[in-house]
């Protein structure tokens, strides 16, 4: 027997704890593609939500540099907004939307304007006596003051903005490394803080601080792979530039010898302006291809793209004496793409295709509906094929095997692909041929009106 | 007698660049523009010394320099090529310089000097 359950808040057990509700709430929070900090609010939330874990306010710092940086400061400014609050949080069935919702318009409000004080304070945490609040993230501990307006530990002015005699300074941490620290207090009911309170807040300390490092190191993956993408394409740029570079330089050099004739000064001439015309066709194609931007997506009729696309290469292919067929099944009319695009993409298909045919070579293009409901167009050659050492490398982009290749075609077609909603896969053999498939979304056949 | 250089550099424009300079230094220049055309040279004549580009289309110059080794142990060879990265391939130890092209041609004419004089 199987039994299903999706985890639900509203589905919780009656006497599930409040507790396990709210980590709950945590838990969810973090599949959603919310930022760091609207994540970090839930935990705050989760902290002082009244009749929950049960802190009148939070506050937020989190570590950059060698400083501890205000964030957030959560929680009602007097009494009456506080029995407001609370009164909407423990309404039952309310969901962690309705809470980060909630707490976001409570940070545009009154809240927003301790967190405005808060936004502006940071907190040394290299010094050799740190007082608190960096004292815990210093030590690392949990921090209880108690008593604070007497507590010589205490740093004066944060004293003065948090204006409480008890509160909880709780590091945030991972591996090692202080990422922020979370304070909080009980100013406006005076309840004192409990043991029961610093372990559950310290459960609330390890999942943010947890969070922190891995969002950060999200961060950082992503910010790696960018980095090795334009490094990639810096040192491909840089090699398609220096050849003709070294030309114009070499060239200029010679002009610049009282000595040379008219005639190969000339030559010289011409010599730079084509390799500054070919540099400038290297730039535009790069241009081109990352400029790819598909916003407006229309019904396309296949037989019309593959007319324009046929002609256009009909006199390459009468002088290779290659045949181009084109065939569409009956029913597919249209597909759903941006044809200026995908005109081009099968213009670099065919002439892929072109380059790897001999004389008396075929080209076959298809358009037909897979079981999928796809509109499948298909461009098929029968020529050299793939070399298996590049297969797996076709669509990246700055891999060629021509000379002049820039290795941007294949990326090109792919990336028109994905942006219109499909996507592209190809069969190649060496020796025997290649087929490229193109998927894209056929438009809705019309219900034909009887009568 | 002038020394015998072969030129291998697929760049028409590039290609022609070396051989007047080199030329003009006072060396006798054959230059070819792919590695199937410089291993058909070294087969029937002698040279002091090779130059050679890497990336080129069909054979490249890495598996140039292979088959020359196999073919003539002795002469020197220089890689010129826009490439940096290639210095750490490993048939290139078997070159006895890398230069990485730049239009003054100093470094690599410095090169030929100092192998064949």
């Amino acid at each position: 027997m199987i039994e299903r359950y999706h985890i639900l808040l509203h589905e919780f057990h009656q006497e599930t704890s409040k507790e396990l509700q709210l980590f709950s709430i945590i838990a969810q929070s973090f599949f959603q593609p919310f930022s760091l900090i609207d994540n970090l609010l839930v935990i705050l939330t989760a902290l002082t939500s009244g009749t929950g874990l049960g802190f009148n306010r939070a506050m937020l710092f989190l570590a950059g540099g060698d400083k501890l940086r205000g964030e957030i400061w959560l929680g009602p400014a007097s009494a009456e907004e506080a029995a407001s609050i609370w009164r909407v949080l423990s309404t039952p069935g309310i969901g962690y939307l309705e809470i980060i919702e909630h707490n976001r318009s409570l940070l545009r409000g009154d809240a927003g304007t301790l967190t405005k004080r808060i936004k502006k304070t940071a907190y040394p945490l290299g010094t050799v006596n740190p007082l608190v609040p960096a004292l815990a993230a210093f030590s690392r501990d949990i921090v209880l003051v108690r008593d604070a307006r007497h507590e010589p530990l205490v740093d004066p002015a944060f004293l003065e903005m948090i204006d409480a005699d008890e509160f909880l300074c709780m590091p945030l941490l991972a591996e090692q490394s202080v990422l922020g620290e979370i304070i909080l207090d009980n100013a406006i009911t005076k309840l004192p803080i409990k043991s029961r309170d610093i372990e559950l807040a310290s459960i609330c300390g390890l999942i943010a601080g947890n969070y922190i490092y891995t969002s950060n190191l999200q961060r950082r993956i992503v910010d790696m792979k960018r980095v090795a993408a334009m490094g990639e394409m810096a040192m491909f740029v840089t090699h398609q530039l220096r050849n003709p570079i070294v030309t114009i330089g070499g060239f200029a050099d010679q002009l610049l010898d009282p000595k040379v004739p008219e005639t190969k000064k000339k030559r010289n001439l011409q010599i730079i302006r084509d390799e500054i015309r070919g540099m400038e066709k290297i730039l535009l194609r790069l241009g081109q291809f990352l400029r790819v931007d598909i916003k407006q997506q229309v019904p396309v009729d296949v037989r019309d793209l593959f007319k324009l696309v046929t002609e256009a290469v009909r006199p390459k292919t009468a002088d290779a004496s290659i045949t181009i067929k084109s065939e569409v099944e009956e029913g597919l009319s249209a597909i759903l793409c941006d044809p200026v695009h995908v005109g081009e993409a099968l213009r670099n298909l065919i002439d892929n295709a072109l380059d790897a045919l001999g004389p008396g070579g075929e080209l076959n293009l298809r358009a037909y509906r897979d079981s999928g409901g796809w509109a499948v167009l298909s461009v098929q050659d029968n020529g050299r094929g793939i070399p298996n050492a590049v297969k797996g490398k076709i669509f990246d982009a700055f891999v060629s095997t021509k000379k002049h290749g820039m290795g941007l075609g294949l990326p090109y077609v792919k990336r028109v692909v994905d942006g219109c909603g499909g996507r592209i896969d190809v069969e190649s053999e060496e020796g025997k041929g290649t087929t490229f498939r193109l998927y894209f979304r056929a438009k809705p056949q019309e219900r034909e009106i009887p009568g | 007698m002038k020394k015998k250089i072969l030129l291998v550099e697929d760049e028409q424009n590039l290609c022609l660049l070396y051989k007047e300079e080199l030329k003009e230094a006072g060396y006798n220049v054959t230059a070819v523009l792919d590695a199937d055309s410089a291993l058909e040279r070294i087969k029937k004549n002698t040279y002091d010394l090779i130059v050679t580009d890497i990336r080129m289309p069909g054979k490249n110059g890495i598996d140039l320099i292979t088959q020359i080794m196999a073919l003539r142990k002795d002469i020197p060879i220089i890689i010129n090529t826009a490439y940096q990265s290639y210095k750490h391939d490993f048939m290139t130890w078997a070159a006895d310089a890398y230069v990485v092209k730049s239009s003054s041609l100093a470094e690599l004419k410095a090169k030929i000097k100092e192998l064949v004089g």
